[in-house]
């Protein structure tokens, strides 16, 4: 096979990868909580910022996993205490709210590192052969390592007792409590999950993006759109969302300039909205 | 939230505008003058959030887009006289950009929320990369430098003026626009999108004026900028002072003109000297925002509320006649063709054939699920009908939007009595009065509001409190909201009106009222009424024929004694067999 094909080809899959396992934390909090948290990109930033400060300390990368899942976690348990909960069925104001969030966490990290970009070396350098065709090591991680998350996830929400409890809350959140389903708890495990998946995203990406406090306005953006394209509720419509954005938004960037890309990706988002309002694969 | 004399606070805040570079000195004075032309830009997004309740996150794309135009204007034109005539469109450029966009993104109806706020600040992302990237326009990163200032007016103390005037400027238009019927509709708008839409108004086009005005306020603030600062970088597009923005409107108080201004000129001075002194500052402003947001909706002008409700004007002036709504007035003819329709997998009309051909009170009768209020959701438009026909006068109504569906004189009260509660009763009776007679120039002027009809002063001898003109929607009763529902779908003179259970928990004495309203009204405008009813004492009561809907169809018609000796309507309601 042509080596510059298989090249190519891989390149589409690990942007539809990587946009995927970006855009899923808020896939997951405004699909089934139908919150929409603007402050999905700045918890993106604060894991890539965790991968940062792991390698600043000489610590192993992977250290920046946990550290990431805890800090985001942590954080996200408090926002849904303190935001999200008091305007469950508000959603402007959660979106105003959250965006509150958003401005406060960047200001807080440029306050505390500085504007500077900082970068993450690579934790896996050199290339493997796919088909007979180099590619970074680290780029082939990522797409395995995305995958398997959203396998474990789509697995573990199908199989699972507690992703049963979650499907029952998102149907019918009154019948939920009155059954005695513990629909609050749910609700903030399912956010603070979401959080989470959003940091982890954060820790993958570092090494290939320079790091700032300004980085997640672009991921908030390509997210909310993948989601409005690809439509809430199934990994399907996620991978198409990812698909349509990541690959429109690649073959225009790389075809003419990142601005012709970034026009296409917007006028792509108000056609869906016109014709297809609740996207490609939207839940009945 | 009516303002006592605005033209006496305006006057009041000129002599203050007039008087602050005296105590303040050069230094203030000029940052002063800055932060009034963010302020212009801040009243619009106080108007578009506070009033017409969408958020825009990208506003500084048109303060930029503008503050180039001028800017460019300024350096090749300088000191020509055309500036007069280029400087404000260059703002205007800006509105036209905005209502463009507004009218792109609200066509789908009910659009206001995330999918807006996400677009726009998009858009200004994707404005600043333009900014940034077009070289040999915009001077990219670095901007356009040396803007020469106003002709005559470049001097400290002028540009303090200019600006200052600007302010008065977009205040003065922002209020009468305000009082106006068009700021009555963008805050009914706000409450209640589908309810507006059935009286007759294009909420999408209300959405898209109220976005592009913003966008010329915007454009004032831009076009002035460039020749007081003498040059504009891509940041004036971008995110940070769109933020900033939005931050401002919400700590000043969205909700009333002033607020927005308070908070530029407050926060924003403030955030000039203090970000660089304090490493924290802009840490601590969004905390601000974020416990505005949550505690103190009102803001920072929330807290002189009382204070303006005490001098609110009591005076009331003179009535003035409403015109006749136009189009036809006879009653209309009703044709309901085999409809099917569906929800999802639910199939709620199931070849639906019902006919309405002369004037007269029909009720639709049938059990939970029959399809009733779906028959009036797909009278106005807002159930799409996979097969079949719905005619209006013999024309088909089928794809045509609610707003229009409903200009051809259909009236409709919702089961659960829908009245704008943040609004005064007199506000709420005058929307219905301008469904279908108030043009589009109409909306710009404050006089409609004292509009009244001969319809209207019955109504009220019947019904005391819909006198009480200063009186919140929000504080009526149940019962006296079913009221003011049922008298504006009866205000807007219709010659097809729906309703929905218009006696949905009211005591046996406002029933009977209602009843008798019903008659009256059916025989004073000569119209088709059709009353959806489970109380079938109100059904012998009130009804010439009934009709008996079943799994979307049509069972049984006839009178009511008819009805209840038909064996299968008998059937469906004891739950014998299906």
């Amino acid at each position: 096979m042509d080596a510059l094909l298989v090249t190519q080809s891989i390149n589409v899959v690990y942007g539809i990868a990587t946009l995927a396992i970006l855009a899923l934390g808020l896939a997951v909090i405004f699909g089934l909580l139908g919150v929409l948290n603007l402050a999905h990109g700045e918890l993106i930033m604060l894991g890539a910022y965790c991968a940062w400060v792991t390698q600043a300390h000489g610590w192993p990368f992977l250290a920046a996993v946990p550290l990431a899942l805890a800090v985001c976690g942590a954080l996200g348990a408090l926002v849904e205490w303190a935001l999200i909960r008091p305007l469950y069925r508000r959603p402007f104001d959660t979106l105003v709210a959250t965006w509150g969030l958003s401005l406060l966490l960047r200001k807080s990290v440029e306050a505390l590192f500085g504007l500077g970009y900082k970068s993450v070396s690579m934790p896996l350098q050199g290339t493997v052969r796919v088909l007979d065709s180099p590619y970074p090591a680290y780029r082939v991680a990522l797409i395995v390592l995305s995958v398997a998350v959203l396998a474990a996830l789509i697995l573990w929400y199908g199989r699972s007792g507690t992703g049963t409890r979650i499907k029952a809350m998102v149907g019918n959140p009154e019948l939920a409590q009155a059954l005695g389903i513990p629909v609050k708890r749910l609700a903030a495990g399912t956010f603070v999950v979401g959080c989470c998946l959003a940091g982890l995203g954060g820790v993958m990406v570092a090494p290939l993006v320079p790091v700032q406090p300004y980085m997640g306005l672009d991921y908030i953006l390509q997210s909310f759109f993948v989601l409005v394209v690809g439509g809430l509720g199934s990994v399907l419509g996620l991978l198409s969302g990812a698909a349509v954005i990541g690959g429109a938004n690649g073959i225009v960037s790389a075809l003419f300039n990142a601005t012709y890309g970034y026009f296409t990706v917007l006028v792509l988002a108000i056609l869906f909205l016109w014709l297809r309002p609740r996207g490609i694969y939207a839940r009945s | 939230m009516r303002l006592a004399t605005p033209p006496l606070q305006l006057a009041g805040l000129a002599a203050v505008l007039l008087l602050l570079p005296l105590g303040l000195g050069d230094y203030w004075s000029y940052q002063l003058a800055l932060y009034y032309l963010y302020a212009v830009a801040a009243l619009g997004i106080g108007l578009c959030w506070g009033r017409a309740g969408f958020l825009p996150l990208g506003q500084a794309m048109f303060f930029g887009l503008s503050g180039y135009l001028s800017g460019l204007a300024l350096i090749a034109f300088e000191g020509s006289v055309w500036l007069i005539v280029l400087l404000p469109l260059a703002a205007l450029a800006s509105g036209a950009l905005a209502y463009a966009i507004g009218t792109l993104v609200f066509r789908q109806r009910g659009e206001s929320g995330p999918y807006f706020s996400m677009i726009t600040l998009a858009l200004s992302l994707l404005a600043y990369q333009i900014a940034n990237s077009w070289d040999s326009v915009t001077g990219g990163f670095n901007g356009l430098k040396g803007i020469p200032g106003l002709p005559g007016l470049d001097s400290f103390g002028a540009a303090y003026y200019v600006a200052a005037a600007a302010l008065l400027l977009a205040l003065a238009l922002t209020t009468w626009v305000l009082r106006a019927p068009l700021g009555i509709l963008w805050a009914a708008l706000a409450q209640n999108e589908r309810r507006l839409v059935l009286f007759g108004f294009n909420s999408n086009q209300l959405k898209a004026v109220a976005f592009g005005l913003s966008g010329l306020l915007a454009g004032i603030g831009g076009a002035l900028y460039a020749p007081q600062q003498g040059l504009v970088t891509p940041q004036l597009c971008g995110f940070l002072l769109s933020a900033d923005l939005v931050i401002w409107a919400a700590v000043g108080g969205r909700g009333r003109m002033l607020g927005p201004v308070l908070g530029a000129v407050v926060v924003g001075a403030l955030s000039s000297t203090l970000r660089v002194r304090f490493q924290f500052w802009e840490v601590l402003v969004a905390a601000l925002f974020i416990a505005v947001v949550l505690l103190f909706p009102q803001g920072i002008v929330g807290v002189f509320a009382p204070l303006e409700r005490r001098f609110a004007s009591r005076r009331r002036r003179a009535d003035l006649g409403a015109p006749r709504r136009g189009g036809a007035q006879d009653a209309a003819r009703l044709v309901i063709d085999g409809v099917s329709a569906q929800v999802g997998e639910v199939k709620i009309l199931d070849r639906l054939s019902l006919a309405f051909e002369r004037p007269g009170i029909f009720c639709i009768i049938g059990p939970n699920g029959a399809g009733k209020t779906s028959t009036f959701n797909l009278l106005t438009g807002e159930l799409a009908a996979a097969a079949g026909r719905v005619e209006l006068d013999r024309d088909a109504v089928t794809g045509i939007a609610p707003h229009r569906i409903v200009r051809l004189g259909v009236g409709r009260k919702f089961q659960i009595p829908t009245v704008f509660t943040d609004l005064s009763i007199a506000d709420n009776l005058c929307i219905a009065l301008w469904s279908g007679r108030a043009s589009r120039a109409d909306l710009l002027r404050p006089r409609l509001r004292r509009w009244s009809s001969p319809m209207l002063a019955e109504l009220r001898q019947r019904y005391g409190f819909l006198a009480d003109a200063t009186r919140k929607a929000a504080e009526l009763s149940h019962g006296e909201r079913q009221i003011l529902e049922l008298a504006m779908a009866l205000l807007t003179e219709p010659r097809l009106l729906l309703l929905d259970e218009p006696c949905a928990g009211l005591s046996p004495e406002e029933t009977q009222q209602v009843i008798e309203v019903i008659r009256w009204a059916s025989r004073r405008l000569g119209a088709t009424v059709i009353v959806i009813e489970h109380d079938i004492s109100l059904v012998k009561e009130l009804a010439e024929e009934v009709y008996v809907l079943h799994n979307g169809a049509l069972l049984a018609q006839g009178t009511v004694a008819d009805i209840q000796s038909n064996p299968a309507v008998q059937a469906i309601y004891v739950g014998a067999q299906k």
